[in-house]
């Protein structure tokens, strides 16, 4: 694959010495994907994996059967990410009908609270109801733009998806069990989906803990765009934590625990931490809070010819954790930017936004860029290099390059 | 068995990605072998084969797979 050259952010390295408890400037990591970088992106004779046979071949690039990107140009022109196109990223095998059997009679063990409880999903149901839009997003979305070795799918833009979740707060679940208890720092969830394996726990369960304070945002999600939570997103239930990576939205969700300690399964204590390249270990930041990102959607070379002329420049905004309060566009690589106006409606904060700059090209060549502003943080230039890919937010990787004719 | 399809072994795992639809090349099984992913244990690094074994490994599975 090309790969760009080697531009080191220098401003942003000291991010990579500090502890976890800087994790949310930078945010982490998308599991690891079992793949090489050498996956054919585009190839066509490639089909879709069965457990997802239902979704959009078309909308997909296939890097493996367990790491599936969605193209650039179809995340969605209207906010939400169909489900047929939203990427897939699974640590472990997806759980089987079988497996899962009655879905209302799925459980989940809640601790670290006043009065520990085990709710099946059909009293979730009594507890609480609601929807929220978040992006969901691989901690390694945008790996493939850097220059080093980066083992794991190579992600490029699509490892992101904008998504209406529903399901119950954790907030009501937390008082249904009469409140958290004192000393309690994490939010853990652990995922089930290891048991069928016969791996060892600790090295193979998704467990991730998040600060305590992310449980007023999350939920315990049972539907996905309208739809009930398919198998190969987590279902029957799973833990969104909005403005969080994609791993910490841990899917076959059995065990919600508040803890004092951060989980010591593989996956959080080593996994997904942001290091300096060729460093590793569990004292460099975990992938958390999501930065503030923004790409174009179209045109790019997916979205055909482009005739001179009057051209919409289409993209989406995403602020993390904060709203996304603007975003520039620039159509010669970064040297002049122009304020593009958010278009559609607004479904909160930890969702994108779609934005849109008109403007007028005429034949040549363009590098078209978008750059985030969330009000206090704006998109860097630069990647921070790490050694795993993670966390990737710099514009200038993200440009896209068309031809006017 | 496994955590692999690898139909010349007669692996049906299904942790990590299907060898027979990826058709790595050597070098590639030799790094992942190697150095580890994920769940994938480090074999080479944390010293639970030799660099021998890893490349005989490699070699076997970069040439059987999708075969």
């Amino acid at each position: 694959m090309k790969k760009s050259k080697v531009r080191v952010n220098s401003s942003r390295r000291n991010f990579l010495t500090g502890s976890a408890s800087v994790a949310g400037l930078a945010a982490t990591a998308a599991i690891v994907p079992i793949t090489f970088a050498t996956a054919n992106h585009k190839d066509g004779s490639k089909g879709l994996p069965n457990f997802i046979n239902w979704k959009n071949r078309d909308a997909l690039i296939i890097h493996s059967d367990k790491g599936i990107e969605t193209h650039r140009s179809a995340i969605g022109e209207s906010i939400v990410t169909p489900n047929a196109n939203v990427y897939i990223r699974n640590n472990m095998p997806t759980m089987t009908d079988a497996q899962i059997g009655n879905r209302k009679n799925w459980k989940i063990s809640v601790s670290g609270v006043k009065n520990p409880k085990t709710f099946t999903l059909a009293q979730l149901q009594k507890l609480g109801h609601t929807t929220i839009a978040t992006i969901l997003q691989c901690s390694g979305n945008g790996r493939g733009f850097f220059a080093h070795k980066v083992r794991g799918s190579q992600w490029k833009t699509g490892a992101a998806a904008c998504v209406l979740w529903t399901g119950v707060p954790v907030k009501a679940v937390v008082d249904a069990c009469g409140g958290i208890s004192s000393g309690a720092v994490f939010m853990t969830s652990s995922g089930v989906d290891h048991a069928p394996t016969g791996l060892d726990p600790k090295k193979a369960m998704v467990e991730r803990s998040v600060p305590k304070k992310a449980y007023k945002d999350a939920i315990l999600a049972w539907e996905m765009n309208g739809d009930p939570l398919p198998n190969s997103h987590g279902g029957p239930l799973r833990t969104i934590t909005p403005g969080y990576f994609g791993i910490n939205n841990v899917k076959h969700v059995g065990k919600l625990a508040f803890t004092e300690t951060e989980s010591d399964v593989k996956y959080m204590k080593s996994s997904y931490r942001i290091s300096p390249i060729g460093k590793k270990g569990s004292q460099y930041p975990t992938c958390w809070e999501m930065p503030v990102k923004s790409w174009i959607t179209r045109p790019t070379d997916e979205t055909g010819t482009v005739k001179a002329g009057k051209v919409q420049i289409v993209g989406v905004a995403m602020g993390g954790t904060k709203k996304a309060r603007s975003v520039k566009v620039s159509v010669d690589g970064g040297n002049s930017w122009k304020k593009a106006k958010f278009i559609g409606p607004d479904l909160g904060k930890f969702a994108w936004r779609q934005f849109a700059l008109e403007t007028t090209l005429s034949a040549g060549t363009y590098t078209l860029s978008s750059k985030a502003s969330n009000g206090s943080n704006t998109q860097p230039e630069l990647r921070m290099e790490n050694r795993r890919g993670y966390a990737h937010n710099g514009w200038k990787d993200h440009s896209v390059k068309i031809s006017v004719v | 068995a496994g955590c692999h399809v690898l139909k010349a072994a007669g692996a049906e795992g299904n942790v990590g990605p299907s060898l027979d639809s990826l058709k790595p090349t050597e070098a590639e099984v030799q790094d992942m072998v190697f150095y580890g992913l994920g769940v994938m244990p480090a074999y080479g690094e944390d010293e639970m084969l030799t660099k021998e074994q890893v490349d005989i490994v490699s070699f076997y599975v970069a040439n059987s797979a999708g075969k």
